[in-house]
């Protein structure tokens, strides 16, 4: 018998930028932010060098060409090297400009248009318009595109700006806690970065004490704060009192960022096993230590049961546990342990409010302002609700089971389909069709549970992680509906959004002029691809052409953080 | 989602109380024409005219799911609903459930043969998806030959290897025999209609009369064939309830197309000659 060996793969086997090279390295140590750094502070598995050659790489912008955009997921850093950049600041970049769509509906005439308007083939595009002017050009790292802005003068005339020099970081946050970049910055004149990929920049955070301080200092100043406001635990607190408790809390993330990426392989391996691998962020019966919220991504709520957990219920972004533990502990019941198992669904970003700034700024509080008796109800009633949860029969729980373990919980918009209802007459798929060019944005095809199917059609997931990376800003959320739409005019075809999607939600395909032949690039004849997906038909009059054609009332959008999943079969 | 609270009538309930009170209205209005020695006919003639005209109109709409015409699925009530509440207006119309005249007698066919493909078509559309369910797999009705297809290949390729590897031909023989034809297209369709367990026991049976005459490592393989042959019984399961909830509309909708035809053939007869 023959056995195939190969070296087990290693984390920097795939480098962040192909061109970096040792000399860059010993270049970037000279550069003070860098060259402050404790070298010997970091282990041998994981040596600045090693980060810097891996996980970073050195990027050179043109005038006029956009770093980063507002509303963009990134999952990347930036040091400026040389140069100067511009932050346009407050209310930013009109959409066109940053290569966005702004989706408008379609009047009654315009939908009745659509009736005479059909093309013949599918994908039509305009093939005058696709070898015009482009808005992109070829970065210097292979695959890398960049956008750039045409007329930076107008831009600097039109926008309040602000001047990010030598030395200056940015996109950190939005890196690491996974939300949205905040403003768009571009090049004023030729600058050169350093782009430090978020694994690179989380070694960097946790073994050097100055890059923790800036990038944790900096959180606490723009973000914290304002998500300590937004929890409705601590939306009463006075200004100073929730400083106090913003200073206190700390910063956790759990799993794999790019869990997206490894998902779908794992998921045709028939390897995603549920709670067992997933990291687990508090064991049921341990000491309540803190109130954990959720910053980004989702968190499994589980119990045990027999040799197994059982979900219970699953928390997103701005939920919170923890509060009835800690407030049963501070009146002096014993024991009071976690009742709950809390582990990480792909990745998850967390705050940890310490229990003696809880007991001290919150349930003292209560008890100054006589509020006592109203909070322990509260918390007595959500105690309740959680008991109710943990006393759900197995079968009662099981499609909560099933769509956390599938990571459905993700969706915002997710297609349900009720299969006992559905009489397969694909006239969803035809009206899908029909409001797009002749090809249907979805596959009425997908996983099932009992009598209920998630059909392959784009989510619109709440963590959208299809949109980290897009090198033009083509696919994005939609600042009127919220939906992720993609721009075809800006769509490069690169595939990266399709290959993140962990769904399969994102489809590629090649396009056709008006006679119906293939549209190629000339110079290699290979077909142009565009990224395709589900838009909720968001020019359409009607709303989601899927829904609105069913016949037999069988196919809903459903959020699935909204679903009541005590009620069986979904209310539906 | 939350549960509707307060009360409401459902929505199919409330089309249905509609159509009801329309034909009583109706039949009302025509016994009083009647017992004023008038004729009723027209009036109920045009009642019957728009209501089968509103019933026709549905598969326009489904042409035009662009257009805010109203969601399907509230389309689909009101033409159920008036798909009955027009078998009532028919005989009250015509007074007889058989017409004497020629004409008449043709267009009772087509109406009644209408009438029933819809209520045919109803029922399975109301019975077949949740049988189609409970098999525990979808399968896209376009993509079935696919299927079938790939779970034939792969049925060759183990009886193949079945026989290379073990030297005996039992295996192939039986499958040449008899599995062939069933693994060549879809099977047992009207026992599938039927929803009887035929194929379910001719799939067993012909799959463990080989036992027998298998050694232990031939009988893996013919697990494996049996398997195979299990998940196509569940795709030829899918493909008769598919087809029929395709096909049934092949024949309602040309019937319908005949029906606009007559009736406004009619209408014209009436109303170059009667009015």
């Amino acid at each position: 018998m023959t056995i195939t060996t190969q070296e087990r793969p290693q984390r920097w086997d795939e480098p962040f930028g192909s061109l970096m090279t040792d000399a860059d390295v010993e270049r970037l140590f000279k550069v003070p932010e860098i060259s402050g750094i404790e070298e010997n502070k970091f282990p041998s598995h994981c040596s600045l060098k090693g980060i810097l050659k891996n996980d970073a790489r050195i990027i050179k912008y043109s005038a006029g060409d956009i770093v980063i955009r507002e509303g963009d997921y990134g999952n990347s850093a930036f040091l400026v090297l040389g140069g100067t950049l511009k932050v346009v600041l407050f209310p930013g970049l009109p959409a066109d400009l940053l290569g966005r769509t702004t989706l408008k509906k379609k009047t009654f005439w315009q939908a009745l248009k659509q009736l005479w308007g059909y093309r013949k083939f599918p994908e039509v595009r305009n093939a005058k318009k696709i070898e015009g002017e482009p808005l992109v050009r070829e970065g210097q790292e292979p695959g890398i595109a960049q956008v750039f802005l045409q007329d930076v003068p107008t831009v600097l005339d039109q926008n309040k700006t602000a001047s990010l020099g030598k030395g200056a970081l940015f996109g950190e946050l939005a890196a690491l806690g996974r939300t949205p970049r905040t403003a768009t910055i571009f090049a004023e004149t030729g600058a050169e970065l350093l782009e430090i990929r978020w694994q690179g920049l989380r070694e960097l955070r946790k073994y050097d004490e100055g890059w923790r301080r800036i990038i944790d200092e900096r959180y606490r100043k723009n973000a914290l704060t304002a998500h300590l406001r937004a929890t409705s635990i601590f939306s009463h607190l006075e200004d100073d009192e929730l400083q106090k408790v913003s200073d206190a809390t700390l910063f956790e993330t759990y799993g794999q960022f790019d869990w997206h990426l490894t998902y779908n392989k794992l998921q045709n391996q028939d390897k995603i096993s549920g709670s067992k691998d997933e990291p687990t962020i508090v064991r049921q019966g341990d000491y309540a230590d803190g109130v954990l919220l959720v910053r980004g991504g989702f968190a499994r709520v589980s119990v045990n049961r027999g040799n197994g957990q059982q979900t219970i219920t699953y928390l997103g972004a701005g939920d919170f546990y923890g509060v009835d533990e800690i407030y049963r502990n501070w009146k002096g019941e014993a024991n009071v342990g976690m009742r709950v198992t809390i582990s990480a669904i792909g990745y998850t970003e967390l705050l940890r409010v310490p229990s003696k700034i809880v007991e001290k700024h919150l349930f003292e509080e209560w008890g100054k302002q006589g509020k006592a008796e109203r909070s322990t109800k509260k918390t007595y009633k959500s105690s309740r609700r959680l008991q109710d949860s943990i006393d759900r029969t197995l079968s009662d729980g099981a499609l909560l089971e099933w769509a956390v373990s599938e990571r459905l919980v993700n969706g915002t918009q997710a297609m349900l389909i009720n299969l006992d209802s559905c009489v397969r007459c694909d006239d969803c798929v035809s009206a899908c069709a029909a409001a797009h060019d002749g090809n249907p944005r979805f596959i009425r095809h997908g996983k099932t549970f009992e009598n209920w199917m998630v059909a392959n059609a784009c989510m619109h997931c709440a963590d959208p992680v299809c949109m980290i990376g897009c090198p033009t800003g083509a696919i994005h959320r939609s600042m009127s509906g919220g939906m992720v739409i993609i721009n075809d005019d800006t769509c490069i075809g690169c595939e990266t959004c399709a290959n993140s999607c962990p769904y399969s939600n994102i489809r590629m395909v090649s396009i056709n002029d008006n006679e119906g032949h293939l549209i190629t690039d000339p110079q290699n004849q290979k077909p142009i691809l565009k990224a395709t997906k589900c838009d909720l038909c968001a020019d359409q009059v009607t709303g989601p052409a899927c829904v609105y054609a069913c016949p037999q009332d069988a196919l809903k959008r459903v959020n699935f953080q909204e679903i009541g999943f005590d009620e069986q079969t979904t209310g539906f | 989602m939350n549960k509707q609270q307060g009360f409401s009538l459902p929505r199919g309930w409330g089309y249905a109380s509609l159509a009801s009170l329309i034909f009583i209205s109706t039949w009302a209005w025509a016994v009083r024409t009647e017992n004023s020695l008038g004729i009723s006919d027209f009036f109920t003639g045009w009642v019957l005219f728009f209501v089968i005209a509103l019933l026709a109109l549905f598969g326009a709409r489904k042409r035009l799911p662009f257009l805010p015409l109203g969601p399907a699925s509230r389309w689909l009530k009101i033409h159920v609903v008036g798909g009955f509440m027009a078998v009532f207006m028919f005989w009250l119309h015509t007074g007889e459930v058989w017409p004497s005249s020629f004409y008449g007698q043709l267009l009772t066919v087509l109406f009644y043969a209408i009438s029933i493909s819809g209520l045919i078509g109803l029922l399975m559309e109301t019975v077949f998806p949740s049988q189609l369910t409970h098999t525990k797999m979808e399968v896209i009705y376009e993509r079935i030959p696919k299927e079938l297809a790939e779970i034939r290949n792969e049925v060759e390729a183990l009886v193949e290897e079945c026989t290379k590897k073990n030297a005996s031909s039992v295996l192939a023989e039986h499958y040449l025999e008899t599995l062939r034809w069933y693994f060549q297209r879809p099977r047992f369709f009207m026992s599938n209609i039927y929803g009887s367990e035929k194929p379910q026991h001719w799939v067993h049976q012909q799959c463990m009369i080989l036992e027998r005459f298998l050694n232990e490592k031939e009988c893996k393989y013919l697990d494996k064939v049996y398997l195979l042959a299990e998940k196509k019984r569940k795709i030829d399961f899918h493909y008769a309830l598919q087809k029929m909830l395709k096909t049934w509309l092949l024949i309602h909708i040309p019937l319908a197309g005949a029906v606009m035809v007559m009736v406004f053939w009619h209408l014209m007869v009436i109303q170059v000659f009667f009015v």
